[in-house]
């Protein structure tokens, strides 16, 4: 699927790029490229929508979006994309996703809300109900990080 | 904890995505928020250092790396909440896991290269557990997915 140089351009761009003038020259050394080679083969991942974002992630904590909610709805399937479309409008919402529902669990929509505390995400997912007119849903507050870490694809590349 | 100040939040939103792909680009976005290089590497260390900013670099499309992805939920008993979590978070493809307030109250996200995989290592967690209850629950449809926050 992909080519061993993007493979191993994968693995070297998925953690922490150094803050320095030439970042790219150190990590095209890292794995024996030039720094064009290694620019050029990243733009193209990037234009090919294999790198959906490229930039600076922040931790939402110290961001002033204190708290999140995981909200599951339980939405007509023939409602479904109009509704899907409704929820992924509100700024709030990081993530919007159909899932198939299941015996014990007859959820099938499901949105990220952000606020800056429960209460805040409580509100939002109120006007995402009333705006969709989706009555039945749940707000599932976190409350333990038991693990928070990115992918690491192909760790054998470099 | 420090204080972002405007050019900080400025030099945030501007490159939360399109970080430039040049050969310097912290010169690069210095000139779009009228800063010299060196102040912007500067500021962005100090970003860093205080844990506003997690890292740099790239986040992926798993299907077009030639994995898959899913959402997995599972019904744990108080008492076995640790060794659960353990077990699960011995996967490297576990990249998120949280306890929520819910009957399903452990959720996390899997990564691998198949589902069959997932469903496997699903199993194997299973027995290792005697947590039963555990829903495998991938996206069928994207409305949206944005890991960007405006700062103002």
């Amino acid at each position: 699927m992909l080519t061993e140089l993007e493979e191993k351009i994968v693995a070297s761009i998925q953690e922490d790029m150094p803050i320095v003038h030439r970042p790219y020259l150190v990590l095209a050394r890292q794995i024996g490229v030039t720094e064009a080679q290694y620019l050029e083969t990243l733009q193209s991942l990037c234009d090919r929508g294999v790198i959906r974002r490229f930039g600076v992630t922040i931790r939402h904590q110290k961001s002033g979006f204190g708290a999140n909610a995981m909200t599951a709805w339980i939405v007509d399937e023939d409602r479904i994309e109009t509704v899907g479309e409704i929820m992924a409008s509100f700024v709030e919402v990081s993530h919007c996703y159909r899932r198939n529902p299941t015996g014990s669990w007859p959820y099938n929509l499901y949105t990220m809300i952000h606020g800056t505390d429960e209460a805040d995400c409580i509100e939002t997912a109120g006007k995402m109900s009333e705006k969709a007119d989706v009555r039945t849903y749940q707000l599932l507050f976190s409350r333990r990080e038991l693990k928070k870490t990115s992918m690491k694809y192909y760790p054998d590349a470099i | 904890m420090h204080q972002l100040d405007d050019t900080d939040r400025d030099l945030v939103n501007l490159i939360q995505s399109d970080f430039p792909i040049t050969p310097e680009p912290f010169q690069a976005i210095g000139d779009q928020v009228g800063l010299t290089a060196s102040e912007v590497i500067r500021r962005l260390d100090t970003l860093k250092k205080n844990g506003f900013i997690r890292r740099i670099g790239g986040n992926f499309v798993p299907e077009k790396l030639g994995f898959v992805s899913t959402l997995c939920a599972a019904k744990v008993p108080q008492d076995k909440i640790e060794l659960f979590a353990d077990t699960v978070n011995e996967y490297p493809g576990v990249t998120h896991n949280y306890l929520r307030e819910n009957e399903y109250n452990v959720w996390f996200t899997f990564i691998a290269p198949s589902m069959v995989e997932i469903q496997d290592n699903l199993l194997s967690i299973s027995e290792r557990t005697g947590v039963r209850d555990i829903l495998n629950l991938p996206a069928t449809k994207v409305f949206k997915i944005r890991a960007e926050f405006t700062l103002s």
